[in-house]
């Protein structure tokens, strides 16, 4: 079997570079893909959109479709994770560690058996817990706000630079799965709830797709920011500057929400209780 | 708002997935409606979209309001049109049949089961709609990583089967993506239609041909065609039955209608047919698979396998029907996507049902049914006579064009294996029949024997009334197949096929 696996992928390789040898040269500004629609987006998309970032005017204005679709597929990969992975059964860890703070003790409950009073003292720890650094945890604090600026910055920017929000929506997710990794998932957990990742996702979603169909309901082919002149009381064109502007927040929110949803559920199984 | 069908039909599934999804987490009981009323609204779009493309022809949406090829457009012809209306219709139908499994099956995850559902659809619908060659893939995205989701939640072993399906899925969505990049490298478009202009010029290049056959593994690898089927039975059969009346009749048959939309429209049919020398052997390929998905059918003892390389040979069917290169063939292929397409969900939602009361479908768990579950195993036999292909259910008349096609072509080998499929059909069901019909119940849980005969123990109405719509829909759609052949068939094939 592992000799026609590879005859095939041989076979298959061959016929790829067959099908190359007919290609134009590699960066040749007459070929069909620099001729035929790429002077139509250099030359008029100022004019067309007043977005100064070719990339993002044909990513989320000309071919926005595409885009909210690819949102889409972030969301439900994230719905599948959430679908396949969660536990939603209440059934403890048998046993629960608790750390105390100022002696460095641990001990042990199992499931069932009654918990001590004092136990306020105590902190929870993971089973595979290891001591905490001090560097680590308070750069990590120091970092977090940063990163989570820098996020927002990249988000708006997206106009301007290199940037929009899948970029964003990625660091503000990091930041907080940063969190989760170097202090524990119940601390993540605590800034952000799993109720409030499963609602965000959809809801990035939601306000892309929402503004296309307001557009739609204004009057316009869906996706057609332009319609959203007279709502914003702005030119067709500057609506749509604005319109992209409005469906990256969406995307940004959609991202972060599911890579921390997805987060959540990969690291502690399903459980929600002892992360990484 | 009826200029805006094309975008609603997609449009209002979405929202309506992202909706569920977050009202899962306020009330379970709102998952239900909102699922019905958003695959309700695709489906009256998709009802009201085929209407207007009878009167006034091809329809042009372009979204965000950009021209193509410098936005994304979608074009609805007869063909899609009227696949369109069967993928909306039958995923609205499934919806309400299973919403008894589904609340069986999966109490605590609802919501974001109904989500997925929909946003399946959304994706198989998009697929069908779109005009432009990227689109589609970004769509096809949707419904495979949601169909992975939706497999994989079921028995023991429907994990496995779905990742296996997984990595299938994503090596063929991957090839008909690289098909896609060599194409735009070498026209520089994304559009179907501008493609389809820009081509001709470039017929000879080897460029094309390696586009054109990357392509077509790719979309061969999703429907299962038959050397590259080794995913399809386990993960059909492993998973829910909710998830697998949903999938089965739709992904195979929204496939093939991708397959046919390439050859129709971006490669056209004048270098699928006449300039590539490959018609011949495909058409021997789907003899193959005819004859393989009849015989491994014949080993199962399990009436879900069965009915899995059942649609194995199916398949055979309608790419051998598509690639005979004569108007005919071709008119039988898109027939027996609407045909199989309902077919197919009637035996699934009789497996459902059986699953739902007897909590199996080895062949030894169908003993004694038509007692127990008569109305359920009455549309059982209106599907199996419509997969044999008897008049006047609609399995006969797709077979028929089929075989005309064969002999117009002179393909005799795929004739016989279309006749050889259907004879093995008539012992695959009669086999069931028999043991359904003649053998008493056995109830593994009761001790002891007493011959009382079993009491009508049915599945509810909500999956009853469903499941005979598709069986009296295979009748009609039999009945007025020259209707349907004469008014819209005719012309979703271009003049140049004879």
């Amino acid at each position: 079997m592992k000799i026609i696996g590879l005859i095939i992928a041989v076979l298959t390789g061959a016929l790829l570079i067959y099908g190359t040898v007919d290609f134009p040269e590699w960066a040749d500004p007459a070929s069909p893909a620099s001729t035929h629609l790429s002077p139509h987006f250099i030359e008029k998309t100022m004019e067309e959109t007043s977005v100064p970032n070719i990339v993002t005017a044909v990513l989320a204005d000309y071919r926005g479709y595409d885009t909210m679709f690819e949102t889409t597929v972030i969301f439900a990969a994230g719905v599948v994770c959430f679908f396949l992975l969660r536990i939603l059964k209440k059934e403890g860890p048998r046993q629960r560690l608790y750390r105390h703070a100022l002696t460095g003790m641990t001990i042990r409950i199992r499931d069932g058996e009654k918990r001590p009073s004092v136990l306020d003292e105590f902190e929870r720890i993971d089973t595979m817990w290891t001591p905490y650094d001090v560097i680590i945890k308070t750069v990590c604090r120091l970092l977090i706000p940063f990163i989570q600026l820098f996020a927002l910055y990249v988000i708006a920017h997206g106009h301007h630079s290199p940037g929009g929000g899948f970029q964003g929506g990625v660091i503000l997710g990091a930041s907080i799965i940063l969190l989760a990794i170097s202090q524990d998932l119940r601390t993540a957990i605590k800034r952000m709830s799993e109720k409030v990742d499963a609602i965000l996702s959809p809801a990035g979603v939601f306000i892309y797709a929402g503004t296309g169909a307001l557009c739609l309901l204004l009057g316009g082919n869906f996706l057609d920011y332009s319609a959203l002149a007279s709502i914003l009381h702005v030119d067709p064109v500057t609506a749509r500057s604005h319109g992209i502007l409005i469906v990256e927040i969406g995307v940004g929110v959609a991202v972060m929400a599911t890579l921390i949803w997805i987060y959540n559920n990969v690291s502690s199984a399903g459980k929600y209780d002892e992360g990484l | 708002m009826s200029q805006q069908y094309p975008a609603l039909l997609v449009v209002v599934p979405l929202l309506a997935a992202l909706v569920i999804c977050g009202a899962g987490w306020v009330n379970k009981r709102l998952c239900f409606p909102i699922a019905v009323a958003g695959l309700g609204v695709a489906a009256y779009s998709c009802i009201g979209l085929l209407l207007r493309v009878l009167d006034e022809g091809v329809i042009v949406y372009k979204l965000g309001g950009w021209d193509p090829p410098m936005g994304i457009a979608y074009y609805v012809d007869h063909l899609n049109g009227l696949v369109l209306v069967v993928v909306s219709v039958v995923a609205l139908l499934n919806l309400i049949a299973s919403k008894k499994s589904v609340a069986q099956e999966f109490p605590d995850k609802i919501g974001p089961f109904y989500a997925l559902y929909v946003l399946m659809v959304t994706g198989l619908l998009g697929i069908v709609v779109t005009g432009d060659a990227f689109n589609l893939y970004v769509l096809l995205e949707i419904a495979s990583l949601t169909g992975y989701g939706l497999l994989a939640m079921g028995e023991d072993r429907a994990p496995l089967a779905a990742l296996n399906y997984l990595y299938m899925g994503t090596i063929g969505a991957c090839f008909y993506l690289l098909g896609v990049g060599y194409l735009y490298i070498i026209t520089g478009s994304l559009n179907m239609v501008d493609i389809a202009r820009i081509l001709p010029s470039l017929y000879q290049s080897k460029a094309v041909l390696g586009a054109f056959m990357i392509c077509m593994v790719g979309v061969w690898l999703k429907m299962a065609f038959f050397p590259l089927h080794a995913w399809l039975p386990n993960a059909y059969t492993y998973a829910s039955s909710a998830a697998s009346s949903l999938i089965a009749p739709l992904v195979t048959k929204v496939m093939i209608y991708v397959m046919i939309r390439l050859i129709l429209t971006v490669f056209t049919p004048e270098f699928a047919f006449n300039i590539l020398a490959v018609s011949e052997p495909i058409v021997w390929l789907a003899v193959i698979a005819i004859v393989m998905g009849a015989i491994l059918a014949l080993g199962e003892r399990n009436l879900k396998k069965m009915l899995t390389y059942i649609i194995i040979a199916e398949v055979g069917y309608m790419v051998g029907g598509a690639w005979l290169g004569n108007r005919v063939g071709m008119t039988g292929a898109i027939l027996h996507i609407v045909n199989d397409a309902l077919m197919t969900l009637c035996l699934f939602l009789v497996v459902g049902n059986i699953v739902h009361k007897v909590k199996g479908y080895a062949f030894e768990d169908l003993k004694g049914l038509f007692r127990k579950m008569p109305f359920t195993m009455c549309a059982f036999v209106v599907g199996a006579l419509s997969i044999i292909g008897v008049p006047p259910t609609c399995g006969f008349f797709s077979k028929w064009y089929l075989i005309s096609g064969a002999i117009q072509a002179g393909h005799y080998a795929f004739m016989v294996a279309l006749l050889f499929s259907s004879l093995v059909n008539v012992v695959l069901f009669f086999r069931i029949i028999e043991i359904a019909f003649f053998e008493p119940f056995t109830d593994h849980h009761a001790h002891g024997h007493d011959h009382q005969p079993e009491p009508i123990d049915e599945a509810p109405l909500t999956m009853l009334v469903p499941l005979w719509i598709v069986a009296a829909a295979l009748v009609i759609v039999g009945i007025y197949t020259g209707d349907i052949v004469n008014n819209i068939i005719q012309f979703a094939i271009p003049e140049g096929i004879i």
